[in-house]
């Protein structure tokens, strides 16, 4: 029976060319859509989980309140893990990872920079599950200077020499022993990293007593990510409960005198990717994106599975002879029905392979679009290929499941007498229904494409407040570097592309940081944080930021150097400086509220963007401060000849005697990338986008072709009495216009709904929505569809109408 | 009226040629009723097909109201259809969505007559074809006869000179069919002229003339005589 099935639905597909294709065409590249957002989907929802343990993994997280000001790191002090470990039972380990900053790293004549390395400590194999391909995971991080690095970055420096017992050097020709290689982090680790120093390395260097310390003051720096392993059978909420008792023992005394409170928070090691928005934290995926992706795989499947129904019934007319036919030879109804969903089963499946193919060949461009070094071996995933699969039977009944209970109910009688064929095809209504949904779907997304196309090129247009064109940013990395600073600048001011350079402790895009100072409000003095920037006396001119009140620093006045400060707009606007010249801010001060530099504002800037969009400009001070080394220098040039300009600044930099490679970023680029997520997710819209409206234009060429067919008698007799191919054109037209426009109608208000919820929940800085997207988005969808749909329909309004009216 | 000479039609498939209509010349005057007679395939339609201006000759010539349409492209022969000819088809031919009013309205529509006129006109009508009280109703919720009697209407409503009928009553029992050929008969008396089709003798009765056609050529012609 099954090989009866088989080969008529194989001869099905192979007599019907242009419908199979359409149908495969529709279903390879929905379902291949739809496994790729599926991996992207898996790869983002299975963060961590990879570890054994992670079900008792916490991440620890920091609450301090200020003066009354709030914020929240992804960090905690030093000595948070390991106190909490002895104070609290319930803790079976800790690991910390401290940032080790930019390595300069080198083996004999191979040298890079690394930026993924962390100190860690040696507890981290025990709690954390990464394979250890050399060394042994209980000591490989006991010892003080030693590295373990992973398989690719041993690779890198070692190559087919045993990595272990080999000597690591840094820029400062520190040395490291490699102690151990484990496996490359999968792409779904939260924290990634390319090597691991022990922190033992640390505490060599400050000093077994001070690494350790408890001291109070300790527990009020932020430093580390840190996680903790639980017993089993213990809950994380103890160690919640308790902590307050915690906090009076170790912090409270540093806290009172500095009117500031600290509250312990945590979160699974699983939840850490999406969970929290906290202040120096590793990227955080995005559950919104990750619905709006999984939305947008499911919708790409239906409108496939919508062109399989849609292209099936429509074909009904012609298979309903076949049906009267079994029927008459006895087959019964259930029969026919499996012989229809086997069909579309078998399309299905073929789609699927072809589907896999296509993915396979993706692959690679994939991980670029989606910024994820994914293993080959996602692609054959158990869990994934039963989704898949799964998936694309339920589809395949789906989408077969229609015609086959239609097809199966035809009465033999009627359809072999003919009298069936006006009728066939099943209910228009519901096709037409199915249409709607389609445009429903693939017009959301046109529009949902243009607004966030339109959202991107308002963030890289707008105007910033600076100049970001031109402007090439040199981090001084070593200390004897920076001390150098100022003679580096001007011997690139003796170049002639290069107009004017300044170095300073922030750029935008990398501000400086947050201190808490005493700031003049009404007639009292208060504690509050301030984002401060020490520029030097060319700043402002370099960055082209305007002055609204007042004056920036000048040289030629003596006390600039040590009494003025310079705040934006945003300050005064928050303290309520009616006048803000001459008012006091007191900064640097001990826990005992004395010493540092009492600083009178001599200047208000416009509030420049010195932090990306994403962000609210906040109150921001700037003071020049000699002794305060500053590790970035800023260079504006004419825009001619950039590459000449370059070369000159990389000999001065070897000139100078800067330790490390030559190392620059354009400014408007550096810029760019604090909005990759959004290009990102624009790209993958965009691309999800044309996939979604191609398929559906697919399914309205199928369509047409079945309409033209089915209307080709009511086109012979129209055309009889009178009609024009133009007025046939009309009226064909005019019936898919319709059902464009009512899905237009439907996706307008939920396309605005969700795009102003999402332009109002990830930036400050946002366009207002306005009509020309939709309009763009309904005219388009509407010539598009007509288009795809003229073929058939013109060569069925020029149709021979002899044929059409049958005399007799 | 009608005028042909050495009238052709040939059919080409890849393989056959088939000579529907060979030399065939006929007139009919304006005003006259005329009966085609003759076996299954023998060109009855191909010929309708002509002078109904569907399709155009292989050879030969056809004048339509003393003007030679028969190398008239689609676009000029459609224009002279729709004001002139009216069809009448054995499968009555009407369009199932739509109501027997917006059946019959579909030729003033074409022709672009406005909206009020056209009700005028197409009430008129059905009334004369005894419809008046169906025009709501849609094409297969009516009898045969009355669905004829929808096309019959339909074919004269844009008041043509000439009306094109192809075994009209073929799908009809003999009372519904007797009551369309009076229709048709009372058109005639009334000015219009008839070209039809048919396989019925007592059909045939209605016409003043008719025509014997075997293997796409005429083989007799009996006038009627006057009564």
């Amino acid at each position: 029976m099954i090989i009866s099935y088989l080969k008529t639905a194989l001869r099905g597909l192979t007599k019907n060319k242009f419908y199979s294709f359409l149908n495969i065409i529709g279903l390879t590249v929905g379902l291949a859509a739809f496994i790729l957002i599926l991996i992207y989907v898996r790869t983002e929802a299975s963060y961590d989980q990879y570890h054994e343990k992670h079900d008792r993994i916490h991440r620890l997280e920091s609450n301090f309140t200020i003066s009354g000001k709030n914020d929240q790191f992804g960090i905690v002090p030093i000595p948070m893990a390991p106190t909490l470990k002895t104070e609290f039972p319930e803790i079976e380990s800790f690991v910390r990872f401290s940032d080790a900053g930019n390595q300069l790293l080198r083996y004999e004549n191979k040298e890079s920079y690394e930026k993924d390395f962390f100190f860690a400590d040696s507890t981290i194999f025990a709690v954390f599950s990464h394979p250890m391909i050399l060394g042994n995971p209980k000591t490989a991080l006991v010892e003080p200077n030693t590295v373990v690095l992973t398989e690719s970055k041993a690779k890198k420096y070692f190559e087919d020499e045993n990595p272990l017992g080999k000597i690591l050097l840094d820029a400062e020709n520190n040395q490291f022993k490699v102690t151990g290689v484990i496996e490359d982090l999968p792409a779904n680790s939260h924290l990634k990293f390319d090597g691991l120093f022990s922190a033992t390395t640390l505490a060599a260097r400050m000093g077994e007593e001070r690494f350790n310390t408890t001291e109070p003051v300790s527990f009020w720096n932020i430093g580390v990510y840190a996680y903790v392993l639980l017993k089993e059978n213990t809950s994380i909420d103890a160690i919640h409960n308790k902590f307050p008792s915690f906090y009076d023992k170790y912090m409270k005394s540093i806290g009172d005198q500095i009117n500031s409170s600290f509250t312990l928070m945590s979160t699974p090691l699983a939840d850490t990717h999406f969970e929290g928005n906290y202040s120096a934290d590793e990227p955080k995926g995005n559950k919104m994106y990750l619905y709006i992706f999984s939305a947008v795989g499911l919708f790409i499947l239906i409108i496939a599975a919508i062109n399989y129904m849609n292209m099936a019934t429509a074909r009904s007319v012609k298979r309903a002879k076949e049906v009267g036919i079994r029927k008459v030879a006895g087959a019964h109804r259930k029969q026919l029905i499996n012989q229809f969903l086997s069909e579309s089963v078998i399309l299905t499946a073929v789609g699927l392979v072809i589907a896999f193919l296509v993915v396979y060949l993706l692959f690679p461009s994939f991980q670029t679009l989606i910024g994820k070094e994914l293993e080959y071996s996602a692609l054959f995933n158990i869990g994934l290929w039963l989704e898949v699969i799964g998936t694309a039977l339920i589809i395949g009944l789906m989408a077969g499941s229609y015609p086959a209970f239609y097809l199966s109910s035809f009465n033999p009688s009627k359809v072999l007498k003919g009298t069936m064929s006006g009728k066939a095809g099943g209910s228009g209504r519901l096709r037409k229904l199915l249409v709607v949904i389609q445009f429903w779907i693939a017009i959301m997304m046109i529009i949902g494409t243009l607004v966030i196309s339109n959202q991107l090129s308002f963030l890289r247009n707008k105007d910033l407040g600076f100049q970001k064109e031109n402007m090439i940013v040199m981090e001084l990395q070593d200390s004897t570097f920076r001390s150098r600073g100022e003679t580096f600048k001007k011997e690139l001011l003796s170049h002639p592309n290069i107009v004017n350079a300044t170095t300073a402790t922030g750029v935008p895009g990398q501000t400086g940081w947050i201190q808490v100072v005493r700031m003049e409000k009404e007639t009292e003095m208060i504690d509050d944080a301030m984002i401060i920037c020490i520029p030097d006396y060319d700043y402002l001119e370099t960055y082209d930021i305007d002055v609204v009140k007042g004056r920036f620093f000048r040289k030629d006045m003596g006390t600039d150097a040590t009494e003025a400060v310079v705040v934006n707009e945003t300050t005064v606007k928050q303290y309520g400086w009616e006048e803000p010249i001459g008012k006091k801010i007191h900064w640097g001060f001990n826990p005992q509220g004395e010493g540092g530099r009492v600083l009178k504002v001599i200047g208000v800037i416009e509030d420049y963007h010195y932090n990306s969009l994403h962000n609210k400009v906040q109150p921001l001070m700037m003071f020049i401060h000699d002794d305060i080394s500053k590790g970035l220098i800023t260079v504006k040039t004419n825009g001619r000849n950039n590459a000449s300009t370059l070369s000159f600044i990389e000999e001065k930099w070897h000139e100078m005697g800067a330790k490390r490679p030559f190392e620059y970023q354009f400014l408007d680029q550096s810029l760019d990338e604090m909005y990759e997520t959004e290009q990102k997710t624009g790209v993958i819209f965009h691309i999800a986008t044309v996939i979604t409206v191609l398929i559906a234009l697919i399914g309205l060429l199928g369509l047409s072709s079945f309409i033209a067919e089915q209307k080709t008698k009511e086109i012979g007799i129209r055309k009889v009495v009178g009609a024009s191919v133009p007025n046939i054109l009309v009226l064909l037209y005019k019936e898919f216009a319709m059902l464009i426009l009512i899905g237009f109608a439907l996706a307008a208000p939920l396309t605005w709904w969700g795009l102003d919820n999402w332009l109002q929940n990830n930036f400050v800085y946002a366009i207002d929505i306005s009509w020309p997207a939709f309009a763009i988005a309904g005219i388009a969808s509407v010539v598009i569809g007509l288009l795809s749909i003229s073929y058939h329909t013109v060569r069925a309004a020029n149709g021979n109408m002899v044929d059409a009216v049958k005399w007799e | 009226m009608i005028q042909t000479n050495k009238l052709t039609k040939v059919f080409r498939t890849d393989e056959v040629e088939t000579t529907a209509l060979n030399e065939v010349s006929f007139g009919v005057d304006e005003g006259e009723f005329v009966a085609v007679m003759g076996p299954s395939g023998c060109g009855k339609s191909t010929l309708l097909n002509l002078l109904g201006l569907l399709d155009n000759p292989t050879t030969g010539e056809y004048y339509f109201m003393e003007e030679k349409v028969s190398n008239l492209r689609e676009k000029q022969r459609a224009k002279k259809r729709k004001s002139n000819i009216g069809f009448v088809f054995q499968n009555f031919n009407l369009i199932d969505e739509l109501t027997v009013f917006e059946n019959v309205e579909l030729p003033l529509i074409y022709l672009g007559i406005k909206g009020s006129e056209r009700k005028k006109r197409v009430d008129d009508v059905l009334e004369q074809m005894g419809m008046l009280h169906r025009r709501k109703h849609y094409p297969l919720q009516l009898s045969g006869g009355q669905q004829q009697r929808t096309a019959v209407a339909r074919a004269i409503v844009a008041r043509p000179k000439l009306i094109l009928a192809d075994e009209p009553t073929g799908n009809l029992d003999s009372a519904h069919g007797e009551e369309v050929m009076n229709l048709l008969d009372q058109l005639n008396q009334n000015g219009t002229t008839i070209v039809m089709v048919t396989h019925s003798p007592s059909d045939a009765e209605y016409a003043r003339r008719t025509i014997n056609l075997f293997d796409g050529q005429i083989v007799t012609e009996n006038i009627k005589q006057a009564l």
